[in-house]
């Protein structure tokens, strides 16, 4: 194994920058497990290293391993435990554990978190409290603190990307951290379906039965999802009513309140009716500066707050594309060598926004002009000559030529059949007019600007 | 004059899209990203939008191309992802033009957007709006929102300039600057119409064996413009 391990060592090197291999790879030890060569334990020396080895470079190493054995190896993370002061304040199994972020720094069982299909990252410390969202909070701290029996079940319901799933994650993160023995799962609901229909084909309904039965809180997002699925409601009213005779935790997302789900039968209904139903509401602006400035210092980036409120303003209805406009500015800043300023934050928001390139078109360019001068949209393509009504059209013309990609003849055609020459005179007209007439160089600005927003 | 027509054997220089064969203009940023997407250990998610015709699909089809030998890849059009999406973990799923997702579609990307932590995914999809201009599954919508966007920046007039020219002198065409100055300022403005009136000019004047002039051009031009109407 260990032969295997310095070649995977060497090629690694060469395929990773210095930086990133001495970093990340270099700090893994290998732990020798004698009895059973196809199976490679890796001991990083903090959750940190073992986080990013697993996101970032597990695959390689598992992929490397088959090449080398001609068969998957079965690749193992763990953290070698190497400060007896912090192990006082938890039972920790040296080797197989990782410890979660935030105050509640208890090991779990590292192969039954991976199980779990819980996301480390989301937990109550990175969750930004307001208003919209408070109460939610407070009942899933609730039920994560006492599961099975304050409240079963806790149903969570709101918008897209308003952070139902970062509560479920937080709620089974917490439980896992309380204690370690707890088997949580999260998913989502359509991988409930999935799994009915697979117990349906192979007919093997008793171990799926018994593989949701094993569990002690189950946290299932997006319930809309069961929407018409006859079957999975049906297996799922099973499961629920067992859980909650178990005094075992559900926890229940849902774009909508119980009454209002689509497509589900009643007997669910009341059931999901029975716990506690909670709303998370869209962020208001103070709340999503919050957030922007949270997920900028976990990346350990200072955001002022004039960015923070510029991003916020423009991105309102989500937490998810606020995050996404928050990268971007990010990204832009790192790769520019900037310093985050209220300028380069609307330079690089103008890919998220797409404000100064809507797709605009011949018709829009024709209506804009024609009301701004209060005359006809028909007179775009009308013969009259009278320079009330030819000046605004060549503007017209001008303006197509550069917010369009039309061509000179197609301008030409659009304008009642013009010939291209028509066009290509209009546009020298209007540059030169332009250059001396600062009116209608101000009408131009002004309905470049309109037709652009 | 009725001379014979030249018989074209039809060979174009082979163009198979690269990221360096792509004019950078403004876009030096999204290159870079694009290269790194390349790389095993990359877990980025990007969304690429432009109009038609600025260069979309010329990237996705390079990134796929440069990924291919280093980790699983995945490359596909909206129409040939359904139901059953799968890549091998640590992997590059490419969608090109999101906008056109079936509901299937649409619901097997939003599983594989799920699922991408956990297996170790990467991402890259484009369209012709940013994403929040996308008819979508609010809850896909906005999964394609938290990823880094990206607005293909369109060439300047110059840019265009000399990305025709390479791409005439790779078809061993000889171009007055005259002549690329008329078509810049008569012709459409994104790349590939402007192309594509490059080699049909080429392909006219090797059949007529007539050198390319202003007069050649505009006939080309022309008849180009007619094709369109019909």
């Amino acid at each position: 194994m260990s032969d295997f391990w310095s070649t995977c060592l060497s090629h690694l090197e060469r395929e990773l920058s210095t930086q990133q291999f001495n970093t990340w790879i270099k700090a893994l030890k290998i732990e020798d497990e004698g009895e059973s060569p196809r199976r490679l334990r890796l001991m990083a020396p903090n959750r940190f290293v073992l986080q990013r080895v697993r996101e970032r470079y597990l695959n390689q190493i598992e992929a490397l391993s088959r090449q080398y054995y001609g068969e998957p190896v079965n690749v193992t993370l763990g953290v070698l435990e190497t400060e007896p002061a912090e192990s006082k304040q938890a039972e920790t199994t040296p080797g197989n554990t990782i410890k979660l972020g935030g105050s509640n720094s208890t090991a779990i069982d590292n192969a039954a978190y991976e199980r779990s299909r819980l996301n480390p990252a989301f937990t109550f410390d990175t969750l930004v409290t307001g208003r919209a969202n408070d109460l939610a909070r407070a009942a899933a701290q609730q039920v994560a603190t006492n599961p099975g029996v304050s409240y079963n079940p806790l149903f969570v319901y709101g918008g897209v990307g308003l952070g139902k799933t970062h509560l479920l994650h937080a709620i089974g993160n917490t439980v896992c951290a309380n204690n370690p023995q707890a088997v949580v799962r999260y998913l989502h609901a359509e991988d409930y379906v999935s799994d009915v229909v697979r117990a349906y084909h192979q007919r093997s309904f008793d171990s799926f039965k018994q593989s949701y039965r094993s569990l002690d809180l189950l946290l299932i997002d997006d319930i809309q999802f069961f929407n018409g699925k006859d079957r999975t409601q049906e297996e799922f009213f099973y499961a629920f009513n067992a859980f909650v005779e178990a005094k075992k935790q559900i926890v229940i997302t849902c774009d909508t309140y119980p009454k209002d789900i689509q497509g589900l039968e009643d007997r669910l209904i009341s059931r999901f009716d029975c716990g506690l139903t909670v709303q998370i509401e869209p962020p208001e602006l103070e709340m999503r500066v919050a957030i922007l400035k949270k997920k900028a210092e976990v990346s350990n980036i200072e955001v002022g707050d004039d960015v923070a409120f510029l991003i916020a303003k423009n991105l309102r209805s989500n937490v998810r594309e606020l995050e996404g406009a928050l990268n971007r500015v990010l990204a832009f800043a790192r790769f520019h060598g900037n310093d985050i300023t209220i300028d380069v934050a609307k330079e690089a928001l103008k890919d998220v926004l797409g404000a100064t390139n809507r797709q605009i078109t011949l018709d829009l360019v024709q209506k804009t002009v024609a009301d701004y001068y209060k005359i006809k949209v028909a007179d775009m393509y009308s013969h009259k000559r009278t320079r009330a009504i030819a000046r605004p059209r060549q503007i017209a013309m001008w303006i197509a030529r550069e917010l369009t990609s039309h061509s000179l003849p197609e301008i030409g055609e659009a304008f009642g059949g013009r010939d291209h020459t028509t066009v290509l005179h209009a546009c020298r007209t209007i540059l030169d007019l332009r250059s001396r007439d600062n009116l209608l160089n101000n009408d131009v600005h002004v309905l470049m600007q309109t037709i652009k927003s | 004059m009725n001379l014979p027509r030249q018989q074209l054997l039809d060979l174009k220089p082979e163009q198979i899209p690269s990221l360096e064969n792509f004019i950078p203009g403004r876009n030096r940023e999204l290159l870079g990203r694009l290269k790194a997407m390349a790389r095993p250990d990359s877990l980025d998610a990007v969304y690429l939008w432009g109009p038609p015709g600025c260069g979309r699909s010329h990237l996705l089809v390079a990134v796929a191309n440069l990924a291919e030998e280093r980790r699983p890849c995945l490359a596909l059009t909206a129409a040939q992802v359904d139901d059953g999406l799968h890549l091998a973990p640590g992997g590059l799923l490419i969608v090109d033009d999101v906008h056109e997702l079936t509901d299937a579609g649409q619901s097997s990307l939003f599983k594989t957007f799920n699922a991408a932590r956990l297996t170790g995914l990467s991402m890259l999809m484009s369209g012709p709006v940013p994403p929040r201009e996308l008819q979508l599954r609010e809850d896909l919508r906005t999964r394609i929102g938290q990823a880094l966007i990206f607005e293909i920046k369109p060439l300047t007039d110059e840019e265009k300039s000399a990305a025709l020219q390479r791409h005439a002198l790779m078809r061993g065409m000889r171009m007055d600057e005259g002549l690329l100055q008329y078509l810049l300022r008569h012709g459409r403005r994104d790349l590939p119409s402007l192309m594509n009136v490059l080699d049909t000019l080429d392909n006219a004047s090797l059949e007529q064996q007539r050198p390319p002039t202003l007069p050649l051009l505009r006939e080309v031009m022309q008849s180009i413009l007619e094709l369109d109407k019909e």
